[in-house]
């Protein structure tokens, strides 16, 4: 009985002072920022050179050539954030989730010499949840429906779904383990695959991440606004093409899937500002392959398996570039390692199955005390 | 790709300025600073930031709210609004008054009190050295 009623004591204490202190708060109408998530907008292109497909096949014969030129519009905005605090002896942690809604018009054009150009599409609204349970370990979970279709052609809309989840544990500021999985489309077929995770060195230094299926990077940070790093990562989708050069040998059926990946590894430099990223980057495609599926020979299969085109091209070069617009206000996260892995997290997977690679804002390093680089500040509010 | 290209360069040339805002220099520099004067454990600091982010957080919007309130009154006022002025000054000092009695509760629970009094230490040499930096320079 005594152990209850001091229980409860305690719980009034701290909620009557907690409650004191968010009445005043609130009672000024002083706005902080709401959410730890700033909104983001990427836009970005990317560029394959054309290649020969060497090939007696009469598909290989009709294309001759095969290239790619791709863009990517999408967004992400936090929608809902909570933060709560542990109880009993975990009262000094401090927990939070997170809701944001991603959204994605991806399209593509793969450039044939031989039949006029295709524009696919891919567009889709995804809801992604994270939540830090403030000790160790982060959760994320997306899921990011999305619809393709033939532009040019106007095929009929196809629906898929993306989706992830992933449990990250941070056992120092300088190991991570991460470990889930993921339904991509991201290795050019519907793919059911764990995900599995390692990165060894803080998120704010120099460090080296595995993050199969996803990408493996080095990361190289010169300077608080630039970064280098090499990496390699799949880069692939499927879309519905329609078979308007009659591609699939049955003029009557309408479209068939188009699917495509290339493994991509170079190097990689982003600006990253308090409201802006820009990024650039180049290296060079292997293991391309383009597939053709007939929808029916592969109905509910996952991953498809018969197909009636494949072609693999030798290596070649590429290039992507990208801006990625930060909007609105965020929380601090200084020095809080949890909230550093969520932001990579909601950074390295992209919306709706697209790649990203988006790093997070390191300039709150903690051994920056060089006063000398601020002596051309003349005011600042807060003094 | 030469479209993307184009929309890139111009939507750049809409940001003239890409460097960090001063405000959050110097607020880097004063984190960077209580973190090694308190020389905190790496358990102590896991602890310790996110709670001591929402405190500064918190404070920071008090503050701003108040400027604000001040600003948008400067070029004159009425006894109506003066008063409401003084009403909200004294609800925002009242309001960090009490952000410290919780938050001070909740951060000697992870530190210590020792750790405590040299966080208030630590705010307060960073703010003489501010001062110092920028009258060396205006100097």
């Amino acid at each position: 009985m005594r152990f209850f009623l001091l229980i409860t004591a305690t719980w009034a204490f701290f909620s009557t002072t907690h409650g004191l202190a968010q009445g005043a708060y609130d009672s000024t109408g002083a706005k902080r920022p709401r959410h730890y998530f700033q909104s983001q907008i990427q836009l970005d292109g990317y560029r394959k050179r054309n290649q020969d497909l060497k090939t007696n096949n009469r598909i290989g014969q009709t294309l001759e050539t095969y290239g790619l030129r791709q863009g990517n519009l999408s967004f992400l905005i936090p929608v809902y954030t909570r933060d709560w605090q542990g109880v009993d002896k975990d009262k000094t942690i401090h927990a939070n989730e997170h809701v944001l809604v991603t959204g994605l018009i991806h399209t593509l054009r793969p450039e044939f010499k031989g039949i006029p150009d295709h524009r696919l599409r891919k567009s889709g609204v995804g809801v992604r949840y994270i939540k830090n349970n403030g000790k160790k370990s982060v959760w994320f979970i997306e899921v990011a429906p999305f619809v393709t279709r033939d532009m040019t052609y106007k095929s009929a809309p196809y629906f898929r779904l993306a989706s992830t989840i992933i449990y990250s544990y941070n056992a120092k500021r300088w190991l991570n383990f991460r470990m889930g999985a993921t339904k991509s489309f991201a290795w050019g077929n519907r793919l059911y695959l764990p995900f599995i995770g390692l990165r060894i060195g803080r998120l704010d230094k120099f460090n080296v991440s595995i993050q199969f299926p996803r990408q493996a990077t080095i990361n190289l940070p010169v300077s608080h606004h630039w970064l280098f790093a090499l990496y390699t990562k799949p880069q692939g989708g499927m879309y519905n093409f329609s078979n308007h050069d009659t591609l699939y040998y049955l003029p009557y059926v309408k479209t068939f899937q188009f699917t495509r990946y290339e493994l991509n590894t170079g190097l990689r430099v982003d600006y990253r500002g308090k409201r802006l990223n820009l990024f650039l980057a180049t290296g060079f495609c292997t293991r391309t392959s383009l597939t053709f599926y007939s929808d029916q020979k592969n109905a509910g299969a996952a991953p498809y398996r018969v197909y009636f085109y494949n072609a693999t091209p030798g290596a070649t070069l590429y290039s992507e570039t990208g801006i990625v617009f930060k909007l609105g206000k965020a929380r601090s996260i200084y020095n809080n390692t949890n909230l550093y892995d969520a932001i990579d997290l909601n950074g390295g997977n992209g919306a709706g199955d697209q790649n990203a690679q988006i790093p997070m804002d390191t300039k709150r390093q903690q051994n920056d005390l060089n006063l000398e680089e601020i002596r051309d500040l003349v005011e600042y509010d807060d003094l | 790709m030469r479209t993307i290209v184009f929309i890139l360069v111009f939507i750049c040339s809409l940001f003239p300025r890409l460097a960090m805002a001063q405000n959050d220099r110097v607020e880097a520099l004063r984190m960077a600073f209580i973190n090694k004067k308190l020389e905190l454990t790496v358990s102590e600091a896991e602890k310790f930031w996110p709670i001591y982010n929402e405190y500064n957080d918190k404070l920071k919007a008090l503050k701003r709210n108040l400027k604000q309130a001040y600003r948008q009154n400067a070029s004159g006022m009425t006894e109506k609004e003066a008063a409401d002025l003084v009403h909200l000054e004294a609800m925002t000092r009242q309001a960090e008054a009490d952000l410290y009695k919780t938050y001070s509760e909740k951060i000697k629970a992870v530190i210590g009190v020792l750790k405590l009094a040299k966080l208030h230490l630590a705010e307060e040499e960073f703010r003489r050295e501010m001062i110092k930096t920028i009258r060396e320079k205006n100097d």
